[in-house]
């Protein structure tokens, strides 16, 4: 038992940045990229004996932080459906009509808070698998044979999903400014 | 128009340019205390729900006997009453008089 905390400490000192900026990709929010990371970590230490190693350590982890990331921003659009849903027929909280303070937006790490707020809007109008491979391109520490084997696809397909991805979020980006 | 055009490409292609510049997290000095404190926890609480599913089972089967030896006790209570009522009548109806009348005309019978 001794013997498997330390090996669980040692991982995470060293996957603990790459986890937690994973997250922070996919959620633009620090609060919660650290909450999903440790998500990740609990997940890692109850199914460490279940790891099989057809697939690198590294891969693995980064693939649970995906899926957690991915299943947050779905909780979120069920959230914020059922809320709409909720206000339609009368019985929506107020409280959910508030904005969110500022460091819970994108504003906390871009300059500009509204433009990150549309780039977030157009990056969840993707289809999951476009948005994780652009968004994983986007990060440093990840070549496209690593997001390859995170999506379990070929690095010609990364690629495509790429291309397709930035092409959507540009189309939709040019629409979004001719319409505001 | 064609400026028009020209800004709103220049828009996009600002906002494009924002996944790129995203500075990355440096990540909490408290991060793995506070994981290690989670699992902890966790597994603390984990061996705390056992044993309250534990105590609930012993409680579900404690009721379920205790149910059981009610019901066969009543059942053995029914059982003694249904056979002495039924002893009751027999004796009864040897000693009716309709019995003692026909024992009466046999006698009358017989000379």
């Amino acid at each position: 038992m001794a013997s498997k905390e330390k090996l669980f400490r040692a991982l995470v000192d060293q996957h603990q940045e790459m986890v937690v900026n994973t997250c922070y990709r996919f959620v633009f929010n620090r609060e919660d990229a650290e909450d999903l990371a440790q998500d990740v970590f609990v997940e890692v230490f109850r199914s460490f004996e279940q790891f099989r190693e057809d697939a690198k350590l590294s891969t693995w982890i980064y693939r649970i932080a995906v899926t957690k990331s991915l299943d947050h921003l779905r909780r979120l659009k069920r959230k914020k459906r059922f809320s709409s849903l909720k206000r339609v027929i009368g019985i929506g909280d107020p409280s959910e009509e508030i904005a969110p303070p500022l460091h819970d937006n994108p504003a906390d790490v871009c300059t500009d808070s509204e433009r990150a707020g549309i780039l977030l809007d157009a990056l969840n109008t993707l289809p999951e698998n476009q948005k994780t491979a652009f968004l994983l391109s986007k990060q440093e520490g990840y070549s496209n044979q690593e997001i390859a084997d995170i999506l379990k696809t070929s690095v010609s397909a990364v690629e495509s999903l790429i291309h397709r991805a930035k092409k959507n979020l540009h189309d939709k980006l040019f629409i979004y400014y001719t319409d505001h | 128009m064609k400026n028009n055009k020209v800004s709103i490409a220049s828009e996009v292609e600002k906002t494009m340019r924002l996944a790129d510049e995203m500075a990355p997290l440096e990540v909490n000095h408290l991060f793995r205390v506070r994981l290690m404190q989670r699992i902890e926890l966790e597994s603390v609480g984990g061996t705390h729900s056992l044993d309250f599913r534990l105590a609930f089972i012993a409680l579900l089967v404690i009721i379920n006997l205790g149910s059981t030896v009610l019901s066969l006790q009543t059942k053995k209570q029914q059982a003694s009453a249904i056979s002495s009522e039924v002893l009751e009548n027999q004796s009864y109806d040897y000693t009716n008089q309709e019995f003692a009348y026909y024992d009466q005309t046999n006698d009358n019978q017989t000379p």
